[in-house]
């Protein structure tokens, strides 16, 4: 199995010098998302998270694991702000969501490209419809609209499949229109949900790989994965979750703790 | 504001085709329920006129006195058209009551044996026609009041007894149509509503990517008008197809009824239209409430 190499430290700091663009000079790492002491708590009583702090700074690749009910989807639900923090903050690009006005909240997302295990594509729509669809009933012209898919289709590599529909495509194929979705408004950051959950481990590695080449484009990702396998091979920042505590936050960590 | 409103309109007309099976099967709902509702409708009003047309035929009728002088009638007349609860006073002479009497037997065949009287036996009188004919009893009291007054025919409790029973007809007319109303509100709104469900993936993509709630709300709503919209003018094409057969059955059961299709048309029109694109609208725009708050 091969790998793309991993950035290194001090690239990827000059990229996120030059992404700066000379703001918040006091701040050297600036960050995407922070969390701070955040608790969900259910309706129902459940706390799905407790003592929650979290901070990714831009241009990160970070993996979120932990065993099924450890409260990986509620971290991700706060923060496409599906739901609101019991208590705590969540800054996603300087702004606490919990404070967001309701109104703002779609203007915020997108400034999130999200990725499920299921793809989520319109199945009577086209790969490039798709894609677009993200632009348009975000009130952009048309004329704006083909460039960008154009674009994003070329970097997911998904040119010739763009008239396509998704029953005609490999699942492979169909969570890369998933990303080319996601990427397509330019995203701060991508929360990849078990992007690789229903794909076969060689399909996984070239999504992985092209998560990877998305992130040295200069996007912060967040990826929910429990694939041991990516995660231990990749040693990139590891946030594990358990009962709804992160119990281990490392760079260059593997998928179990290594005592 | 109008590329929103067009790109609104676009993706309304795309979402009606593109689940064209969904769209129609509510379409056809929604002309089967506006025919429901026109029916009731018409039924009513048929009622409504039927009785109205009865309860004009109640008069009061008060024969005067053999003696009686001009002068007298005059007042007597002018006192009960002074009357709030008065519309109209006939004065009937002797002779024309005798030349009614003459032609009424003569469209019956009988034979006139009144031309073997010495002299015309029948009495003059007033016809007195009521606006509202639950006030009888209150004109047919004045009446007998008055000295030129010989007697005035007591139908006053035969009268009170049909308008009961009219105004419990009005009353049921009323509240079936209401109750049918009630019915097609539910039944049109939640077949919008499944016609939303059934893409709610498409709903809560839209949601993901960032689509503000206008941007998810008016192509439904436009859609849901445009469905409203074709089942009104379906409906109404069914309607005006049947409206000939339909009102000459009408006239024909109703015999007398003077009634009116071209003003029947105008409402009805107004009626399937407005119930049609207003359930529409309210059938989308409630059903993708439930997606947008959160």
């Amino acid at each position: 199995m091969t790998l793309a190499p991993a950035p290194s430290s001090a690239a990827r700091s000059l990229r996120r010098r030059i992404l700066e663009r000379g703001r918040d000079q006091a701040v050297p790492d600036r960050a995407v998302l922070v969390l701070h002491d955040v608790m969900k708590r259910y309706p129902n009583g459940k706390v799905a998270l407790r003592d929650v702090d979290l901070v990714i700074p831009e241009g990160d690749f970070v993996f979120l694991v932990g065993p099924s009910g450890a409260g990986k989807s509620t971290l991700i639900k706060l923060l496409i702000r599906d739901e609101v923090a019991t208590r705590g903050e969540v800054v996603l690009d300087s702004q606490d969501l919990a404070r967001l006005p309701r109104r703002q909240v779609p203007r915020m997302r997108r400034k999130i490209g999200i990725i499920f295990q299921d793809f989520k594509l319109l199945p009577s729509k086209t790969v490039w419809e798709n894609v677009a669809f993200a632009l348009e009933v975000t009130g952009h012209p048309r004329k704006r609209i083909r460039p960008a898919v154009d674009r994003v289709l070329a970097i997911v590599g998904l040119t010739a499949q763009a008239q396509q529909i998704p029953s005609q495509l490999s699942g492979g194929e169909q969570q890369r229109t998933a990303i080319a979705r996601a990427l397509v408004h330019d995203p701060r950051l991508i929360i990849a949900d078990e992007p690789t959950g229903n794909l076969d481990p060689l399909i996984s590695w070239e999504i992985l790989q092209l998560l990877l080449r998305i992130n040295e484009l200069g996007v912060t990702v967040l990826m929910a994965t429990h694939n041991a396998e990516v995660v231990t091979a990749l040693r990139k920042r590891v946030v594990a979750l358990e009962e709804g505590r992160i119990i281990r936050d490392e760079v260059g960590g593997a998928y179990h703790r290594e005592d | 504001m109008i590329t929103f409103v067009w790109f609104s309109i676009r993706r309304a007309w795309q979402g009606f085709w593109r689940n064209a099976v969904m769209s129609l099967a509510a379409t056809a709902t929604m002309v089967l329920m506006l025919l429901l509702l026109a029916g009731f409708w018409i039924i009513q009003t048929g009622l409504l006129a039927g009785l109205e047309f009865t309860e004009q035929k109640v008069e009061v009728v008060a024969y005067l006195q053999p003696n009686v002088t001009d002068a007298q009638v005059t007042t007597l007349r002018t006192e009960l058209e002074a009357m709030a609860e008065v519309e109209s006073v006939a004065y009937v002479t002797r002779d024309q009551a005798l030349d009614r009497f003459r032609a009424s037997m003569e469209a019956q065949g009988r034979e006139d044996l009144t031309q073997f009287l010495d002299s015309n036996p029948l009495y003059a009188s007033l016809e007195v026609k009521l606006i509202d004919p639950s006030r009888i009893r209150e004109v047919g009291d004045a009446m007998r009041e008055d000295a030129a007054v010989r007697n005035v025919i007591n139908i006053e409790d035969l009268v009170e007894r049909v308008l009961t029973v009219t105004n419990i007809l009005r009353t049921a007319g009323t509240v079936l149509l209401l109750v049918v109303g009630i019915i097609c509100l539910f039944i049109i709104v939640n077949t919008i509503r499944l016609a939303v469900v059934a893409r709610s993936e498409e709903i809560e993509i839209m949601r993901l990517v960032g689509a503000s709630d206008a941007f998810i709300r008016w192509p439904f709503v436009f859609e849901g008008a445009f469905v409203g919209f074709l089942g009104a003018a379906i409906t109404l094409g069914v309607l005006a197809a049947a409206a000939d057969p339909l009102s000459g059955f009408m006239v024909e059961f109703f015999e007398v009824l003077p009634l009116e299709v071209g003003s029947l048309t105008r409402d009805l029109v107004t009626l399937v239209m407005g119930a049609g694109v207003g359930l529409g609208i309210l059938g989308s725009w409630v059903s993708v409430r439930t997606y947008l708050i959160r």
